[in-house]
Parts: structure tokens; C-alpha cells; sequence
């Protein structure tokens, strides 16, 4: 199975320096704090949605829709338990919902999967490359970089293993579909060690692969990736900052919530 | 032309270990030369290529005594990094070495590390992706790719660096026939550029063409030579755990004159020689041994979950109790889908799975992995425990059996695979071929009627492949229904009774082991070819299947 959420795409999203990237999903991040009305929370979802669309990363949405969906219904079913407003709606002993609580929830649950919405539009159009690439640009060390991206480029490799595992020991008759809690932490060991020692031999082989191929973490490199920041990166970027900004004042004016509180 | 590598009576010794791994090693290799080395496993063949590129003493300390000198540079006072400019190493391990996200950026990785320009780095991925064939996968994630392609990145990868010396350890162990076949057609590009290439290889056939053969035991080089010279001297061959050439071999047992190293060869010295008459090769009737049907495979069709792809389609299958038989193809080619189903580690999409008459569905799982034992590639994949006894033990705590019975089942597996005595070793620090059987005799414990192997030969070498089937064999004889799924052809010819040969999912042939071998165009479709003394036996119209059949034909 593969993990990896990129979208091998050349859309302008794609195309931006991966600097853009992280400081503008930082700045969605932000915009997606500032409501907490449902109406404006719909907005920057749509907003959203469209950019999803222009990203070419709607299948990734497809693909994590029950994701989606899950945080949306869950939010807007436990919300309004916790978030207590003027209008009450109905009551039972302590728990009461209110006309703003309910609205409240409808726009975390909003905000919520806006949120992952927003991370999958980064992760659908970055590669982990370029990711890191990005990072080191903004001032990250280069081996702590070079670890980070090394770290997410094992997940999938060693998700294989266990898979691998797994399968061996059901073979050879481990039930690991029964059981109290404890039996099955038992269970966790026959799949445990050789990930583990898999792990360890895998990284050792890397290790010596890396330095048979010149590489010195402490040295000084080129890099192939050569991203540029171009126009397009400083309108996005101008754009979504005063978007942000916008969006602040707007709220720090009294619209866009239901409730005084994030 | 001057010399490449020279190196002045080496050796070395593994840090926290006591046993040399390296002793008193000389050799000299000339610019643009062909080096194959070859030897058991545990002979120093690996060592000995780290030894050229500054990995062994810098990665791995230890003991170091001699020298190497490569293009005039001392390794042992010279850092792994620089030494990357001069020597390109590529591991046994392709999967291991590919980390990045992409194909080009894997190529990319070295020169960065040059601090080349990025015109440059672009020029260097552009030439080597063409030289290994791989420059439509540009973009391509390196998981996604299959075997031979992944090591032909790897070779790619280590090209890029420009490195005038090129040494490989086992470029082809782990792969298909056919992503075998694309490796070696890229050392041969090497060749014609003139590089210097050292390859370990345990395959005779690679050694053929090389300029020096080196042999090696325990650490020591025994022999150095041209291929005819190492190559044909038998006994020495087999005290080095390295499979000779099977047509000098029959050569030498018939007494003909000639040594010949290639089928090709063979043929020619027999003509010149008129040695024997072909004659048309009269097929053995089709084998049933009478006893009854244990699995079933009806219309069976499988796909993935997360590739749409059809793994399987229309697959009929019927194995008696009893048989000894061969799953063959090209990786991708669904033999270890098909061989989930027969212990049912995989539910088939379509059609049913029957073990005994019994659809497989109606059995737990628990209890067909007492029916059915399942060994899979990797030995380390499952060695968990603190001591051989526990981990053979494993299967039959889990069945709940009490500590005798287990004891006794213990002792009787490890007995079988001829490891009686080593109930109190720890697993991890066996040998390759002794994991292996570890992980063999803990299936066998649960004493399975049917039991399945997937590459039980991969990775070990000549002595210890051997072995392992002679085991088997063994195992087949006592009455088990044996399943081998295996790449190595002379493996499925010497010791199975029916050959399945699988292609895109589907049974492309399904006969007797000398019948199926005979059916060279047929094999050829699925990309495989018959072992060299089958592909000679073909020619000859004989029937036996092993050397000593064939001898005895001939004679």
C-alpha cells in the first residue's frame, strides 16, 4: 500500500517553491482559526474545495472521504455539549444544547476537516523531497533534515516488513485475532522482534549505502532540486497574507462568530 | 594499461570477533578488466569488496593488516566518501540502498554529494538512466518498481558518481531470471566501456567471460585465474561451496574430451567429436501417484485490494497428497498469491480453495497452519526467540500442546533439518543457511501434511542450496507434500516431480518436471529458460534430469 499521499501533477500548486508551500499552508492553518461561524467557516471550505480542485488533489479528498466525513458528524454530534450559548434549544439535567452551540459545532466540525484538507492539498502536491528541500531553505540543518525525510521515506518500507511478518507468524499458527488485552500484548512480540532486527539491519545497509555513494552530512553539497522563488510564489504568498490579515481584523470586528471564544 | 586495484597481502578480523575474515589475501586487477569472485558463503567475498572502497576499516573497525591500493591511493588512509570518487559499490541488498521518492533524485543523490553543478548532476542523470535502461522511469518512485529494475537504479545510482572501478556484491541473488538478465546486460555495457569490474557471483554462467576468476575459502583466496583454468577444476569448485559448470562436469564423468564451460560449447565439442547421436526425446508418461487429492484450487481469481490488478485468473490446480512440485515464473506472475491460497493467507476473489474436499473457508486459520506449514523467503521475517528450541517450539505452544510432546517434536524437526544439538544456540547469530533451516524445522513441527517453501534456496550458496533441498527431498520421501516456489531452475529440474510454470496470473504449463523443461518456447513466454544441462539434454533427446542420470544415459 502506499502511504505516500503525492500526486505525480504539474499544476501552478505543484510548481510553487516548496517555501511557498509550507509558509502558505501555515497561513491557511491561521485562517482556518480565525471563525467560528458556520456561514464563514463554509467559505473557507469551499475556498478549500476549489483549491483541492486546482491542486488536482481531489482524489486524495476521495480517497479520505470517510475521514472527512467522520470528523465533520462527530464534531457537529459532540460540540454542542461542550460549548455552552445564550439560546437554549433543549435540556436534559446538566447537559444542554443551545441554537450558538449548535452552530459552533457545525463550524469545528468545518474547521476540522478543513484542516486535514489543507494538509492534504500540501502533501498532494510536495514531495517528500521537496518538503525537506523547503525546510532547509527556511534554516533547518541539513542532518537534521536529512534524518526527518529519511524517517518518513522508512515508513512505508518497514510497514511492508510487518505486513511480511505478520503473515509469517499466522502461518505458523499465531492467533492474532483473539484474546483479552493482555494475550494479544503477548502476541506483539513474535512481530515485534524481527521488525526489529529487520529494522536495525535495514538502516545499517542504508548507512553503508549512503557512504559508498560520497555521502558526508557534515560537508558542503549541491542540491539537483533547485527551486526559485518566483512571482507567482510572492502573489500567493502577498495574497494569502493579507486574505489572513483580512480575515483577523474582520473577526476582531465582531463577524464571523457565534460564540466569543477560537 | 595500469594496474586498478592491487592488494598486498591482506587481512582482517571483524571487530569483537575471533575468526579472521579476511587472511593473507593478494591480487592484482588491471585497468578495464573483468574480476568475478566467487566462493561459500562466509568466505570473505563481501569483506573483501568493502576492503575497496574504504567501508572495511572505516564503517567496519577491526583488525587490518596488508594493504590495498587503488589507483594509487592507499584505502585504508583514505575516507569512505573519497574513496566513492574511485571505486562504485553496489550492495546485495537493492532495496536497502533506494531511499528517495523518486528515481531521478536517487541518481541525483551521489553528484549532490560531489558538489557537481546542477547541469552537470542533470547531464549524469540523463546518461546513466539511459545507460541502465530506466530513463522513461524518471519520475517513477523507486517502490514501485520491480527487482531488476530496482537494482539497475542501484547500479544507476553508482554509475553517477563516475567511479573508474565498479564493484558489485551478488547484483543478481535476489533476482527474477529475467531482472537477472538485465542486470548482466549492463555489467556487459560496463565492459565495453572499459571499466574495471569486480562482481561477486555465485553462478558459473557469469564467470564464463570474466578475465580472472578468484576463488575463495574460509577467508583465504584459493585459486586466480582465467574462467577455464579456476573453473574446471571440479573438486576444488566443490571444496569452495560454488557450483561448477554442469556441462564440464559431464564432460569429465563421460570422459570426453574438452572442457566445456557453455552449452554452446558442448554442442560444438560433441558434433567436432561426434560424441553421441540426438535422438528425440522420449517423454516419461504423466505422473499420478494414485493417492488423493489434498488441495484444490477451482476457478480461482484474486485481486489486490489496493492495486486493481488481477494476480490470479482462472487458476485450476490439483495437488495429490504426496507430490513434489515446482511453482515457476517471473516475479509478478502470481506463484506467491497462488501459494497464499493453499494455506489460506489470501481468500480468493472469485472460485473456491479446497484442502481434502473441505473449502478452505470453513477451516480456521489456526488449524491450517497445522495442515498446511508455510515457510516464507526471509528467515528473519519470523526468528524471534532467545533459543532455537523456543522459536521451533512456537507453533505448538500456540496449538497448546503440553511441554513433552513439544520437547519431543522439537528434537524430532530439528533432527530433520540436521541440526540436532543446536537446541540452546541463539537463532540471530546462525548462519544464513542454518536460520533457514530453523525457520523450516519450526514449520515442520506442527508436522504439516502439506508443506510450502517460497525461495527456500534464495540468498544461500551452492553448498548450503544442497543441502537444503537434499532435506527436502527427504522430507518427500517420509511422505510430505512438498511446494517449492523457486527462480532457480536447475533447483526446480533436479528436485521436483511437476513443474507449474505461471504467467500474468494464469497457469501457463502444468507437467511433469522433464516435460515441461522440453517445452523451451513455451518457457521462453514466461521468460524462462531451462538449466544449461537440461537445455544440452534437450538437444541429446535424454531424459534424465540430473547429472548422474544423464551420465548414465550417455554413457
Amino acid at each position: 500500500m502506499n502511504i505516500f499521499l503525492y500526486l505525480d501533477e504539474n499544476t501552478w500548486f505543484h510548481r510553487l517553491d516548496p517555501r511557498t508551500k509550507i509558509i502558505g499552508v501555515l497561513l491557511l492553518f491561521g485562517l482556518i482559526m480565525v471563525f467560528n461561524h458556520p456561514l464563514y467557516m463554509a467559505a473557507v471550505a469551499l475556498g478549500l474545495l476549489a483549491l483541492g480542485a486546482a491542486a488536482k488533489a481531489l482524489p486524495n479528498f476521495w480517497r479520505m472521504r470517510y475521514i472527512l466525513a467522520l470528523l465533520v458528524v462527530f464534531s457537529t454530534v459532540l460540540w454542542p455539549f461542550f460549548a455552552k450559548g445564550p439560546t437554549p434549544l433543549w435540556s436534559w439535567g446538566r447537559l444542554e444544547v443551545s441554537r450558538e452551540s449548535l452552530m459552533y459545532a457545525v463550524a469545528m466540525g468545518l474547521r476540522l476537516a478543513s484542516f486535514v484538507a489543507a494538509g492534504l492539498i500540501f502533501l498532494s502536491t510536495t514531495t517528500n523531497e521537496e518538503f525537506t528541500h523547503g525546510l532547509i531553505r527556511l534554516g533547518l540543518p541539513y542532518p537534521v533534515a536529512f534524518a526527518f525525510s529519511t524517517a518518513l521515506r522508512l515508513v512505508p518500507t518497514f510497514a511492508g516488513a510487518g505486513a511480511t511478518i505478520v503473515q509469517a507468524q499466522i502461518s505458523r499458527g499465531l492467533d492474532v485475532e483473539s484474546g483479552n488485552i493482555f494475550q494479544r500484548a503477548g502476541k506483539f512480540i513474535p512481530l515485534a522482534v524481527p521488525l526489529f532486527i529487520y529494522a536495525i539491519r535495514h538502516t545499517n545497509m542504508l548507512a553503508m549505502a549512503l557512504e559508498s555513494k560520497g555521502f558526508n552530512p557534515g560537508e558542503p553539497r549541491t542540491w539537483y532540486l533547485n527551486p526559485q522563488m518566483r512571482r507567482a510564489d510572492y502573489i500567493v504568498l502577498a495574497f494569502l497574507t493579507v486574505l489572513f490579515l483580512a480575515a483577523l481584523f474582520l473577526r476582531l470586528q465582531g463577524y464571523g462568530q457565534v460564540l466569543p471564544r477560537l | 594499461m595500469g594496474v586498478a586495484i592491487s592488494i598486498q597481502d591482506l587481512s582482517f578480523t571483524y571487530a569483537e570477533t575471533t575468526r579472521p575474515a579476511l587472511q593473507h589475501i593478494n591480487g592484482e586487477v588491471e585497468e578495464g578488466t573483468f574480476v568475478v569472485i566467487m566462493g561459500h558463503e562466509g568466505a570473505g567475498k563481501s569483506t573483501l569488496c568493502y576492503s575497496l572502497n574504504a567501508l572495511v576499516p572505516r564503517f567496519f573497525r577491526g583488525e587490518y593488516a596488508g594493504q590495498v591500493v587503488v589507483h594509487n591511493v592507499e584505502v585504508a588512509r583514505a575516507r569512505v566518501a573519497e574513496m566513492s570518487r574511485r571505486v562504485g559499490l553496489v550492495l546485495q541488498d537493492f532495496e536497502a540502498q533506494l531511499f528517495s521518492t523518486s528515481v531521478e533524485l536517487e541518481v541525483a543523490f551521489g553528484p549532490e554529494n560531489l558538489c557537481l553543478s546542477r547541469d552537470e548532476i542533470e547531464r549524469r542523470i540523463d546518461h546513466y538512466l539511459r545507460f541502465v535502461g530506466l530513463a522513461e522511469m524518471r519520475r517513477r518512485e523507486p517502490a514501485s518498481l520491480s527487482g531488476g529494475q530496482k537494482q539497475r537504479l542501484a547500479i544507476a545510482s553508482v554509475l553517477a558518481l563516475e567511479p573508474p572501478i565498479v564493484v558489485m556484491d551478488e547484483p543478481t541473488t535476489d533476482l527474477d531470471p529475467v531482472g537477472r538478465e538485465e542486470v548482466l546486460s549492463v555489467s556487459d555495457l560496463l565492459r565495453q566501456e572499459r571499466r574495471t569490474l569486480v562482481v561477486v557471483d555465485q553462478d558459473p554462467d557469469t564467470a564464463v567471460d570474466a578475465d580472472q576468476v578468484w576463488l575463495m575459502r574460509e577467508g583465504e583466496m584459493v585459486a586466480q585465474g582465467p574462467p577455464r583454468q579456476v573453473l574446471t577444476d571440479l573438486a576444488l569448485l566443490e571444496s569452495c561451496g560454488v557450483q561448477p559448470p554442469p556441462t564440464v562436469a559431464l564432460f569429465q564423468a563421460l570422459g570426453w574430451p574438452g572442457q566445456p564451460l557453455t552449452v554452446e560449447e558442448a554442442i560444438a565439442l560433441i558434433r567436432q567429436h561426434n560424441l553421441a547421436q540426438p535422438r528425440p526425446l522420449q517423454s516419461p508418461a504423466a505422473l499420478t501417484n494414485g493417492r488423493p487429492v489434498i488441495l484444490e484450487l477451482r476457478d480461482v481469481d484474486y485481486i489486490y485490494p489496493t492495486r486493481a490488478v488481477e494476480a490470479l485468473s482462472g487458476v485450476n490446480l490439483q495437488i495429490r497428497e504426496g507430490e513434489f512440485l515446482a511453482l515457476v515464473g517471473q516475479n509478478g506472475s502470481g506463484k506467491t498469491t497462488l501459494a497464499k491460497h493453499l494455506n489460506g493467507l489470501l481468500k480468493p476473489t472469485r472460485g473456491e480453495v479446497l484442502f481434502r474436499g473441505r473449502p478452505l473457508q470453513e477451516i480456521r486459520r489456526t488449524e491450517m497452519a497445522r495442515h498446511v506449514g508455510y515457510v516464507f523467503q526471509n528467515p528473519d521475517h519470523q526468528i524471534f526467540s532467545n533459543t532455537v528450541r523456543e522459536e521451533v517450539g512456537f507453533s505448538l505452544r500456540m496449538a497448546g500442546m503440553d511441554a513433552k510432546t513439544i520437547e519431543e517434536r522439537v528434537a524430532e524437526a530439528l533432527a530433520v533439518v540436521g541440526l540436532s544439538g543446536y537446541e540452546d544456540e541463539v537463532p540471530f547469530t546462525l548462519t544464513k543457511g542454518e536460520r533457514q533451516r530453523v525457520a523450516v524445522a519450526s514449520v515442520l513441527a506442527a508436522q504439516p501434511q502439506v508443506i510450502i517453501l517460497d525461495e527456500p534456496t534464495t540468498g544461500l550458496d551452492y553448498r548450503h542450496q544442497r543441502s537444503m533441498m537434499e532435506m527436502l527431498r527427504d522430507l518427500h520421501r517420509r511422505g510430505h507434500t512438498v511446494i517449492i516456489i523457486t527462480h532457480s531452475m536447475w533447483v526446480a529440474a533436479e528436485y521436483a516431480e511437476r513443474a507449474v510454470v505461471m504467467k500474468d496470473g494464469r497457469v501457463l504449463l502444468d507437467a511433469p518436471t522433464r516435460v515441461a523443461f522440453a517445452q523451451e518456447p513455451i518457457l521462453a513466454e514466461a521468460s524462462l529458460r531451462p538449466p544449461p544441462l537440461l537445455r544440452l539434454g534437450n538437444w541429446l533427446g535424454t531424459s534424465g534430469l540430473t547429472l548422474e542420470a544423464m551420465v548414465e544415459e550417455l554413457r
